[in-house]
C-alpha cells in the first residue's frame, strides 16, 4: 500500500515541475492526434524507448553512482527471448516479455555478484567486457541465429495485440507510453523506498553507509537488477517493433554508451534527468543526421556537434541539464 | 606431435610480437591513468591521428614513413596537451562519470572530424622500408617487418618510460602526484604541469605507435575502437597505472589471441573433424575479455596494480 | 481602368499558366531510395546513388546514343510521360533508422515504391515495413540468400545472391580441373582439392560461410578450414596461420574493405602460397583495395559487373561512358546493380501503367526484361517463385574477375568466369608473395 502511495507521491517537486510534467504528459497523450510526420512519430518512439532505458540505468548509474557501460547485454537478452520464443514456439509478446525480464534479472544476479566487487573505472570497464562476451557468444550460438540474427514472422492480420504486430506506429506508441508511465511511477516509488535511500547513502560515502549497517554489495546488486528489468523490457519491445534483431544492433557497445550518455546528459540521479536527456539527444540524432548527414562533404558533422555538446556538458555541469536547472534555482533561492 | 609443437612455437613467437604491439598502444593510456586517474576513451583516436599524421606527411616530405615518426610524436604530444587544457582539466572537477563521458565525447568528436576530413575509405602506406617485408627465421616461422619494428619500439618505449619515471626528477614528480596529489602540491610540484606532461607523454607514445602501425594496418576513422578495447583490457589487466603491468598484460593478451591455431593443430592431432572446431577463432577476443573479467574478480587491482 | 483590366487579365493568364505547369509537374512517380550515404559504407553509398540517379536521368529524357527502351521515351510513357523522381535518404547502415526512413518515405512522401538498401540487415527491416504497408520494394544489391525465402508479397530482388556466386566459384574450380578456363591447361584435381575459407562474423559473412560449406560438400572438395573472424579486428595473423597450416590450394574470403586489405597484407607477410585466392566482392572490389597494385595481381573476386563488360556489351559501354563523364569513375558492381534496380522500376511502372500498388505487384510478377536492355551481362530480369524462393530474379548471373596488370601499368579486373565471356587469359597459379 505504501509502495503505491510512494509511487504517486511527487510532493517533493515544486509546483512548476509538476505543471511542466503535466503539460508534457498531455502533449504525449495527444501526440498521435496532432499533425505530425511519420518520421516524427518514429523519433517519438525512439525517445520513449531511450527514456525507459535511461530510467533503468539511472537506478544503478544515477542513484547508486556506479557507472554501468554494459546495459546493452540486457537489451539483447530481452529482445532475443521474445524473438526466440515467437519464432520457435509462437509465444505471444506478453508472455515472452516477463520471461525475458526474468532471464535478464537472473543473469544480472550471476554477473552482478562478482562485478560489484569492483569500483570506479574497474567496474565500468568490466561491465563493457561482460557485455562484449555475451554479444560474442550470441554471435556463434546457432540456436539464436548466430551473427545472422533472427527475423520475426509477419503474422499477417493487423492489428495483432497479442504478438504486438501493427501496421500503424501509434499502436506501438501508446503501448510504449503505457510502459513509460508505469516505469516512471515505479521509479518514483523506488526513490522513496528503503533501497532508494540506502543507495543514496552508498553514493555519498560507502564506508559510512556500511557503518550504518547497510549491506552495500547486496544493495548494489538489487539496484542493478531493477535497472536490468527496465532495459530487458524495452529490449523485448524492440524485437517486436523492429521485426529483425542481430547481436550487432541489440548488444553493441555503442548502445550501452548511448543509454548511459542520455541519462548522464539529462542529469544522473534525478527523476527527470533521463527523460530530459532522451528528449534532447534522440531528436538531435535523428534530425541532425537527416539534415546534415546526407549532404556531401558534411558526413560526420552531426556527430562532431554531438561530441562537442557532450564534452561541453561534462566539463561545465557534470550533473547534466537537470543540474543546471537546480543550480539556477538554488541561486534564485539564495538571492 | 611435431606439428603441434611447431604450431605452439609459432603461436608463442607471433603472440610475443603482437603482445608487444598491444602493450605499445596501451602504454600511453597507462601513463595517463597512473598519474591522474583518468580513463581516456579517446585513446584509440590518438592512435588514429598518429596513423594519419604519418600517412599524410610521408609523401608530402618525400621521405620514408619511418622517418616521420618524430613528427607523429609531436602531433600526438600537441594533441595531448591541447586536450588536457581544453577539456580534461575541467573534467577533473566533476565526478568519475563526467570524466568517462567527457572523453567519450572527445572520441566521437575526433573520430567524426577525421571522417569529415579524410572520408571513410581505409588508407595505408604503400611504400617504405617496412612495407611488405618479412623474414623467414625457421620452418614456417615468419616475422613481419612492421611487427618486428613495433615490438622493438615497444621494448624501447617501455624502457624509456621506466627510466623516466624511476630515474629522473620529472619522473619523481609524476610518481608523487599519482601517489598523493595534495601532498605533491605542498612539496611545490605543479600538478597542472605534471598532468599536462603526462598527457603529452601519453599522446606522443600512442601517436608514434600509430605512425609505425600504418605501415601494415590500414587506417580509417573508426580504427581507434579496435585498439581501444584491447588497450583497456591490457591496462586494466596489468593494473591501472602500472607500466610493468601493461607490458606483461599486453604479451599475455597477444598469446591468448594467437591460441586458436594451436587448438587447430591439437584437433588435427587427435584426428577430429576439423571443420567443426572453428568456433574458437571467432571467440578469440571473447577469451581476452573473459580472462580479463575473471582476473579482475579474483584480483580487483589487476596483476601489478597497487591502486584501487 | 483599362490598365487595371489588362493587369487582371495578365494576372489571370499567369495564374492559369502556372497551374497548367503545376498540372504537368504533377505527372511524376516518386521512388524512395535508401542507401548508406554516411557511415562505414559511405563510399559504396555514393556510387549506388549515382547509379540510380543516372538510370532515372536516362528514363526521364530521350537519349539517342543509348540502345535501351527507356532511353527512347521521356518519362514513363504508359503513365502519360510521368517523370521518375528519386527521393534519396541515408540509412547509415542502421536497420532501425532504415525502417524509420521507410515509414517516412511511404507515409509522408507518398512514394510509389522503394529501391534499396545495400546492407542485407537494413533491407530486412525496410522490407518488413513495406510488407506491412503493402508498398512494393525492389532490391538491387543485397545478396543475403535469406531475403527471398521469406515468402514476402511486396519484395523483389534483381541481383543474384550469395548462393549463386558461391556456386560460380565451384564451377570455376571444376572448370580449372577440366581445362575449360581460358589460357590455363587442365589442373590436376589434388592441387586444388583442399580449401580454406575465412568469412567475417556478420549476417552476410556467416551466410557465405554456410554456402561455401554446402557447395564444398556437393562438389566434393575438402574444406579443411572454415572460420568466422571478428570483423574489423586489430589482428588477423592467427586466422591466416590456421588457414595456411593444411596447405590449401584455394583460399576463400568474405571481407569488407579494411579487413580485406589487412588479410592480403597478412597473407603476404606470412608468405602464404595458395594457388588461388577468391574474394566474395565487398572489400575485394573497392578502389582502396586496388591501390595495393602489384600485390593483388591474380586475386579473384566475384562481381556482377566489371568495366571489361563494357568492351563486350555495347549498351554497357554506352552507359558506362555516360557514368564516367558524370562521376569520373567506371561503373562497378555496386553502381551497375543500383542502375539495374532502378531500371527495373521504370520497366515495371511502364508495364503497370499506374502507381497503384496492386498494379505494380501484378507487373512485377509478370514482367520479363530482355537481357539486351541491361548493362549487366544477365539473360534478363524475370521474378519467379521457385525452389522455396519468392521474388528472386531467375535470369541473373554472377561474374568472376581477376586482377591483372593492364597495358597502362594499372591494375584492372578481367573476366575469367563464365568461360564464354572471358576477356583475358587467367593467371594460374597466382604468383604468390
Amino acid at each position: 500500500m505504501e509502495a503505491i502511495r510512494n509511487a504517486f507521491d511527487f510532493s517533493d517537486f515544486p509546483r512548476l515541475d509538476m505543471t511542466v510534467a503535466g503539460a508534457a504528459l498531455v502533449f504525449l497523450l495527444a501526440f498521435p492526434a496532432l499533425p505530425h510526420s511519420s518520421f516524427a512519430m518514429a523519433t517519438m518512439i525512439q525517445f520513449l524507448m531511450f527514456s525507459l532505458y535511461g530510467m533503468g540505468w539511472n537506478t544503478i548509474g544515477g542513484y547508486a553512482g556506479q557507472v554501468d557501460l554494459g546495459k546493452a547485454q540486457y537489451v539483447g537478452i530481452g529482445a532475443y527471448t521474445t524473438a526466440v520464443m515467437m519464432v520457435r514456439w509462437d509465444v505471444p509478446f506478453w508472455v515472452s516479455m516477463p520471461v525475458g525480464m526474468a532471464l535478464a534479472v537472473g543473469w544480472s544476479f550471476i554477473i552482478g555478484y562478482p562485478l560489484f566487487k569492483l569500483k570506479g573505472h574497474y567496474f565500468a570497464i568490466a561491465t563493457i567486457a561482460t557485455s562484449l562476451v555475451l554479444k560474442d557468444l550470441f554471435e556463434v550460438w546457432d540456436f539464436v541465429g548466430g551473427a545472422k540474427g533472427l527475423e520475426l514472422p509477419l503474422r499477417g492480420n493487423f492489428p495483432d495485440f497479442l504478438y504486438l504486430q501493427f501496421r500503424e506506429d501509434y499502436y506501438y506508441f501508446y503501448i510504449l507510453l503505457a510502459m513509460f508511465l508505469a516505469g516512471l511511477l515505479f521509479i518514483n516509488g523506488f526513490r522513496h523506498s528503503r533501497l532508494g535511500y540506502q543507495l543514496r547513502a552508498i553514493k555519498d560515502n560507502e564506508d559510512v553507509a556500511r557503518s550504518l549497517g547497510i549491506n552495500v554489495h547486496w544493495c548494489k546488486i538489487k539496484a542493478y537488477a531493477v535497472a536490468t528489468a527496465y532495459v530487458a523490457m524495452v529490449g523485448s519491445f524492440h524485437a517486436c517493433y523492429n521485426f529483425n534483431i542481430e547481436p550487432e544492433d541489440t548488444m553493441s557497445l555503442d548502445l550501452s554508451v548511448l543509454i548511459a550518455m542520455m541519462a548522464m546528459l539529462g542529469g544522473a540521479g534525478s527523476l527527470w534527468g533521463p527523460i530530459i536527456g532522451a528528449s534532447i539527444l534522440v531528436p538531435m540524432r535523428s534530425y541532425l543526421g537527416s539534415w546534415l548527414g546526407g549532404q556531401a562533404g558534411l558526413a560526420g558533422l552531426d556527430l562532431v556537434i554531438y561530441g562537442a555538446i557532450i564534452m561541453l556538458i561534462a566539463a561545465v555541469q557534470p550533473r547534466g541539464v537537470w543540474g543546471m536547472v537546480e543550480a539556477v534555482r538554488g541561486r534564485r533561492r539564495g538571492v | 606431435m611435431e606439428a603441434l609443437f611447431l604450431a605452439m612455437f609459432k603461436a608463442l613467437v607471433a603472440g610475443l610480437l603482437m603482445g608487444l604491439v598491444f602493450a605499445l598502444v596501451a602504454l600511453g593510456l597507462t601513463i595517463i591513468f597512473g598519474v591522474m586517474d583518468v580513463v581516456n576513451f579517446a585513446h584509440g583516436e590518438f592512435l588514429m591521428v598518429g596513423m594519419y599524421a604519418t600517412l599524410l606527411t610521408a609523401p608530402l616530405l618525400g621521405v620514408d614513413p619511418v622517418l616521420t615518426l618524430p613528427f607523429s610524436a609531436l602531433v600526438g604530444a600537441g594533441l595531448g596537451v591541447l586536450c588536457y587544457h581544453g577539456l580534461i582539466r575541467h573534467l577533473l572537477r566533476g565526478p568519475t562519470i563526467a570524466q568517462l563521458f567527457g572523453t567519450f565525447g572527445l572520441m566521437l568528436f575526433l573520430r567524426n572530424l577525421a571522417l569529415m576530413i579524410m572520408g571513410s575509405e581505409p588508407m595505408i602506406v604503400h611504400q617504405g622500408i617496412l612495407v611488405g617485408k618479412s623474414f623467414v627465421v625457421g620452418p614456417g616461422i615468419v616475422l613481419g617487418a612492421t611487427k618486428l619494428a613495433a615490438a622493438a619500439l615497444s621494448l624501447g618505449a617501455f624502457w624509456g618510460a621506466w627510466w623516466l619515471i624511476d630515474r629522473t626528477k620529472t619522473g619523481k614528480a609524476l610518481t608523487a602526484t599519482s601517489l598523493d596529489k595534495e601532498a605533491a602540491m605542498y612539496m611545490g610540484i605543479s600538478t597542472e604541469r605534471v598532468n599536462a606532461l603526462a598527457w603529452a607523454l601519453g599522446g606522443a607514445s600512442v601517436a608514434v605507435a600509430g605512425g609505425l602501425l600504418v605501415n601494415f594496418w590500414p587506417v580509417d576513422p573508426n580504427v581507434g575502437l579496435l585498439f581501444t578495447m584491447i588497450a583497456f583490457a591490457t591496462v586494466a589487466l596489468g593494473g591501472f597505472g602500472s607500466i610493468k603491468g601493461a607490458l606483461v598484460a599486453g604479451v599475455l593478451i597477444g598469446m591468448i589471441v594467437q591460441a586458436p591455431p594451436v587448438w587447430d593443430a591439437m584437433l588435427r592431432l587427435v584426428g577430429s573433424d576439423a571443420a567443426e572446431g572453428f568456433t574458437i577463432h571467432s571467440l578469440k577476443y571473447t577469451f581476452v575479455y573473459l580472462i580479463y573479467f575473471l582476473i579482475m574478480v579474483v584480483r580487483p587491482q589487476g596483476l601489478f596494480g597497487w591502486k584501487q | 481602368m483599362r490598365k487595371t483590366m489588362f493587369l487582371m487579365v495578365a494576372l489571370l493568364a499567369a495564374t492559369l499558366a502556372f497551374s497548367a505547369a503545376g498540372l504537368a509537374a504533377d505527372k511524376e512517380v516518386k521512388i524512395g531510395v535508401l542507401y548508406p550515404l554516411t557511415g562505414g559504407a559511405a563510399a559504396a553509398g555514393r556510387v549506388l546513388r549515382a547509379g540510380a540517379e543516372l538510370a532515372a536521368e536516362i528514363a526521364n529524357q530521350q537519349m539517342s546514343g543509348i540502345d535501351m527502351d527507356m532511353a527512347k521515351n521521356a518519362g514513363v510513357k504508359s503513365m502519360g510521360g510521368a517523370k521518375i523522381v528519386l527521393i534519396v535518404k541515408d540509412h547509415q547502415g542502421n536497420p532501425q533508422l532504415g525502417a524509420d526512413l521507410a515509414k517516412k518515405l511511404i507515409k509522408d512522401d507518398k512514394v510509389a515504391g522503394i529501391l534499396g538498401c545495400y546492407h542485407s540487415s537494413v533491407t530486412k527491416t525496410v522490407s518488413a515495413v513495406c510488407e506491412r504497408y503493402g508498398v512494393p520494394m525492389i532490391n538491387g544489391s543485397s545478396t543475403s540468400p535469406a531475403l527471398t525465402t521469406r515468402d514476402f508479397k511486396w519484395f523483389w530482388r534483381t541481383t543474384p545472391h550469395d548462393k549463386w556466386f558461391t556456386k560460380d566459384l565451384f564451377e570455376l574450380l571444376i572448370g580449372l580441373t577440366e581445362g575449360k578456363v581460358k589460357g590455363v591447361k587442365a589442373v590436376p584435381r589434388q592441387e586444388l582439392n583442399i580449401l580454406a575459407a575465412a568469412c567475417e562474423k556478420t549476417e552476410w559473412g556467416s551466410h557465405v560461410s554456410e554456402e561455401i560449406k554446402n557447395f564444398a560438400g556437393e562438389y566434393k572438395f575438402e574444406l579443411a578450414v572454415n572460420l568466422l573472424y571478428a570483423a574489423k579486428s586489430p589482428d588477423l595473423s592467427s586466422e591466416v596461420q590456421s588457414m595456411i597450416a593444411p596447405k590449401p590450394g584455394a583460399m576463400l574470403f568474405a571481407s569488407y574493405a579494411s579487413d580485406a586489405i589487412l588479410m592480403v597484407k597478412t597473407l603476404k607477410s606470412l608468405k602464404a602460397k595458395p594457388k588461388l585466392i577468391w574474394g566474395q566482392d565487398a572489400g575485394f572490389d573497392k578502389p582502396e583495395f586496388r591501390e595495393m597494385g602489384a600485390d593483388i595481381e591474380g586475386i579473384l573476386t566475384r562481381s556482377v559487373f566489371l568495366p571489361s563488360v563494357a568492351r563486350v556489351k555495347k549498351v554497357s559501354g554506352q552507359v558506362n561512358e555516360l557514368f564516367k563523364q558524370k562521376n569520373g569513375v567506371d561503373l562497378d558492381g555496386a553502381s551497375a546493380r543500383s542502375f539495374t534496380g532502378l531500371q527495373t522500376w521504370v520497366y515495371v511502372l511502364e508495364k503497370a501503367g499506374s502507381s497503384d500498388p496492386k498494379a505494380i505487384q501484378k507487373a512485377c510478377n509478370e514482367i520479363t526484361i530482355p537481357g539486351d536492355q541491361l548493362v549487366v551481362p544477365w539473360a534478363g530480369v524475370k521474378f519467379e517463385n521457385v525452389g522455396g524462393e519468392t521474388g528472386q530474379n531467375v535470369l541473373g548471373m554472377g561474374l568472376i574477375g581477376q586482377y591483372q596488370m593492364q597495358k597502362d601499368g594499372k591494375i584492372g579486373l578481367e573476366i575469367v568466369y563464365p568461360f564464354n565471356l572471358a576477356t583475358a587469359d587467367m593467371i594460374y597459379p597466382i604468383k604468390g608473395f
